[in-house]
């Protein structure tokens, strides 16, 4: 179970997932308590022109970051206010700038390849400089969640109560989307859009089930993400060597963080069973957007 | 030589039939706030479409039933309280996708599959696709006028129109699966980026224009095929990527309308200070 | 110093009023009760001294400075049914974010705090409920906690939106009985509510809003047949009390 990672793009591999697995745990706890899924994969898509520009620049990061930093503000400005719903807002600036994006990669030759990377990531290639970018990122977004935590806790628990304490609620909302928008600069590269959405939206999903602590659902989500992350590795290399089967790393460790979601959804039902009261539902299946 | 046999004939009658679709349940999606829903959708139809392809059935038949599974996974899970919607939606988007680039990943031709997935290859839809788009557009008019009385109703004042004995949770059902055929019928053709786009910019552009819902329709309808049309001419007129311009001049549209809009409002405003 | 002092001020959204005419003077130790139907504008006019609602016109002072500069120092009790009853939260997390301003961003809770928390827990009746989610409790109990998330700020104003909606009739008890222990210790209190009975009990003030203000003085003054038809419009059904 350890030999794989004995080669050492294989602990490079692993070592970037686990950095991500301690700032993915908590961030997705207030993705998950601020209802962000829908932000969180559109920053995931709007990203992509900023690595397309920073590329042809020679400046991937720098273009990833500043894109993602634009999205971040511009989905807040959208989602404070305005007659277009804010899940439509966020739909149309999604769909705009990867469009912008897929238009610059479409002038280049080797456009399907570059889309395959952006969306799978190359997380068997990482190099240490790139983990160092992560670690960095990583000690970043885990001050800035730090700060901030306490005051956005209780701007998602009580919008007004905490705008009449005297928090700027527009602030605390920029303050977590630029956090989400560093993961995803930190992640896209070496795991790709898809890993990313699934670690942001999947760990706190399904700690949720497991516990009524924020900080309890934290530290689940990290472990969950860190096992998957192991699971998946181990299971895309033992598939290639052992079986001749071409599977991705990426989209193993998603499948198996979905896996472990659907596993708790009876642990869930059993634990409200003995516990909770009966209280009637809060969400129609059908207004999808909180 | 038939007109039929030209790609570019071709695009352009499957442009305006998918905006047309599009246009039509366009409005239901921005009125209901299924924007993340319909991307969900899009995601996750896509290993449906692969297994089809894989084990050799019809691909439309593939997406159907993975679309369907997806519908009801999402009700299913956000009856449970504390299992709030976006983050179920989000979690089968995330399941759906790894799935189907699993799949995909096993196959050959990998990245050409999976980019055209996205962004769709509107220049080389057959005629096949046009016939299928054109059925599923006939069909879901004929089901969205059937239910336009009570879709109406609910998506302006759902407790109202419960209260008057609309069978609500029946007419979400049919909307969830309309809205399914639409996707499945434009993802293989156009790509998941630019049905979501071709959904939600232009009806969301003509709920800026007007709050009752025939002209809303009709003129997300028009903005939509006019965005199909003039992203087509974009596209073949600069060499970019057909889908990317098509969604990118639906935005233009949607922002267009939204600074009118600000601009009518205006004097409004200042008669009010 | 008056607590709150309005005088012919408008508030509302957008530069439309949602309440006009407003003329108010609140001391430290008064109890001001809003009295009018549902959409009156009560809930606008507590957040327009909370500095969330802009003051349109006339001249608004909360503590001695403007609603907005004065903002974060006036306690606020929203409304139960605003809040996600599935929110991972304990009612100890829930009591202590009234001390948040005092903590700061970056220093862990202090002794001081704790006790603060404890105290209001104690002294709404809830303290061996610390513990548990805030979701599981009873609709009376999390308005009591709400209370107490308010008492642990120590505010010297505070603003309670309908306390006693969908409240039973042991906890609407504690809450008059703590809201009557505060103003005895100096608190000024602004709450609203359309229970007549509540109002007359309680006030010291009473303020009769419809879209307008219509009356303003004591329970005795205000609370009339014929001021209330004329605030409510004809629909209302007087019952003797």
């Amino acid at each position: 179970m350890i030999e794989p990672f004995t080669v050492p793009f294989m602990a490079r591999a692993l070592t970037e997932i686990l950095l991500l697995a301690v700032i993915c745990g908590p961030v997705s706890v207030f993705v998950f308590a601020r209802r962000l899924s829908f932000t969180s994969d559109a920053l995931t898509h709007t990203v992509f022109p900023g690595v397309v520009i920073g590329f042809m620049a020679g400046q991937l990061f720098a273009g990833a970051l500043v894109a993602a930093i634009v999205t971040a503000v511009a989905l807040t400005l959208l989602t404070a206010g305005g007659r277009v719903s804010d899940d439509a807002a966020t739909a149309v600036l999604l769909t705009a700038m990867f469009s912008i994006g897929v238009v610059l990669v479409s002038r280049r030759s080797s456009y399907t390849s570059d889309l395959t990377s952006f969306l799978f990531g190359r997380l068997l290639t990482v190099t240490p400089r790139q983990i160092a970018e992560t670690a960095v990122l990583a000690v970043v977004v885990l001050v800035a969640l730090a700060v901030g935590a306490r005051a956005m806790v209780f701007r998602t628990f009580d919008p007004a109560g905490a705008a009449a304490a005297g928090y700027r609620v527009v602030w605390l909302d920029l303050w977590l989307n630029l956090i989400v928008a560093l993961v995803v600069v930190a992640a896209v590269r070496a795991v790709g859009t898809i890993l990313v959405v699934a670690l942001l939206i999947v760990p706190a999903a399904a700690a949720r089930m497991l516990t009524n602590q924020l900080v309890g659902m934290a530290v689940v989500g990290t472990v969950l993400i860190a096992g998957a992350g192991y699971g998946g590795l181990w299971a895309s290399w033992t598939a290639s060597i052992q079986y001749g089967v071409a599977l991705t790393s990426a989209s193993s460790v998603v499948l198996l963080l979905v896996a472990a979601y659907l596993l708790l959804v009876p642990v869930r039902l059993l634990r409200r069973r003995r516990r909770d009261p009966v209280v009637p539902e809060r969400n129609s299946a059908h207004e999808l957007v909180g | 030589m038939n007109w039929w046999d030209d790609a570019l004939h071709r695009a352009t009658a499957e442009v305006v039939l998918a905006g047309a679709l599009a246009g039509l349940v366009g409005v239901q999606v921005v009125l209901r706030r299924l924007s993340f829903f319909t991307m969900a959708l899009t995601h996750a139809t896509f290993p449906g479409v692969v297994a089809a392809s894989i084990i050799g059935v019809n691909i439309l038949l593939g997406g159907v039933v993975a679309g369907g599974i997806v519908a009801l996974g999402v009700a299913a899970l956000t009856r449970r309280r504390g299992q709030d919607a976006s983050a179920a939606t989000g979690v089968l988007l995330s399941a759906g996708f790894a799935l189907g680039a699993t799949l995909v990943a096993t196959q050959s031709g990998f990245s050409r599959d999976l980019s055209s997935f996205l962004v769709g290859s509107i220049l080389t839809v057959g005629p096949q696709d046009l016939v299928t788009t054109a059925v599923a557009l006939v069909v879901v008019a004929l089901v969205l006028l059937a239910g336009a009385r009570p879709l109406q109703l609910i998506a302006f004042d759902r407790a109202g129109a419960e209260a008057a004995g609309v069978p609500v949770a029946r007419w979400d059902i049919v909307l969830l699966l309309t809205l399914e055929v639409v996707v499945v019928t434009m993802v293989p053709a156009v790509g998941t980026i630019l049905a979501v786009s071709l959904i939600v910019a232009p009806a969301a552009a003509a709920r800026l224009w007007t709050d009752r819902l025939w002209p809303m329709t009709a003129l997300s309808v028009a903005l939509a095929v006019g965005s199909g049309l003039a992203g087509l001419w974009v596209s073949s007129r600069w060499n970019v990527a057909a889908g990317a311009s098509i969604s990118l001049v639906a935005t233009a549209l949607l922002a267009c309308s939204w600074l009118a809009a600000r601009i009518r409002l205006l004097p409004a405003r200042l008669a009010a200070a | 110093m008056a607590a709150l002092r309005y005088a012919g001020v408008s508030v509302g959204y957008d530069r439309t009023p949602v309440l006009t005419h407003v003329d108010l003077e609140l001391r430290a130790g008064q109890r001001l009760i809003l009295v009018g139907p549902n959409g009156a504008g009560k809930s606008t006019l507590i957040k327009s001294v909370l500095g969330l609602v802009p003051v349109l016109a006339g001249e608004a002072t909360v503590l001695g400075e403007s609603p907005a500069a004065a903002r974060g120092r006036a306690g606020y009790v929203p409304q139960i049914d605003t809040l996600d009853a599935d929110f991972p939260v304990s009612v100890r997390q829930v009591v202590m974010m009234g001390r948040y301003r005092r903590i700061g961003w970056w220093r862990p809770a202090r002794p001081a705090d704790r006790r603060a928390v404890a105290e209001a827990l104690e002294l709404v009746g809830l303290a061996d409920r610390a513990g548990h989610r805030f979701g599981t409790l009873s609709g009376g109990q999390r308005q009591r906690v709400l209370l107490a998330r308010a008492i642990a700020a120590e505010p010297r104003l505070l603003l309670l939106d309908e306390p006693f909606n969908g409240v039973d009739a042991v906890s609407q008890e504690a809450i008059v009985r703590v809201l009557r222990e505060l103003s005895a210790a100096g608190t000024a209190l602004v709450l609203s509510t359309h229970d007549l009975t509540v109002a007359r009990e309680l006030a010291d003030l009473v303020c009769l809003v419809n879209g307008r203000q219509w009356a303003v003085g004591t329970p005795g003054e205000t609370l009339t047949a014929g001021k209330l038809r004329s605030a409510y419009g004809g629909g209302l059904v007087l019952v003797a009390p």
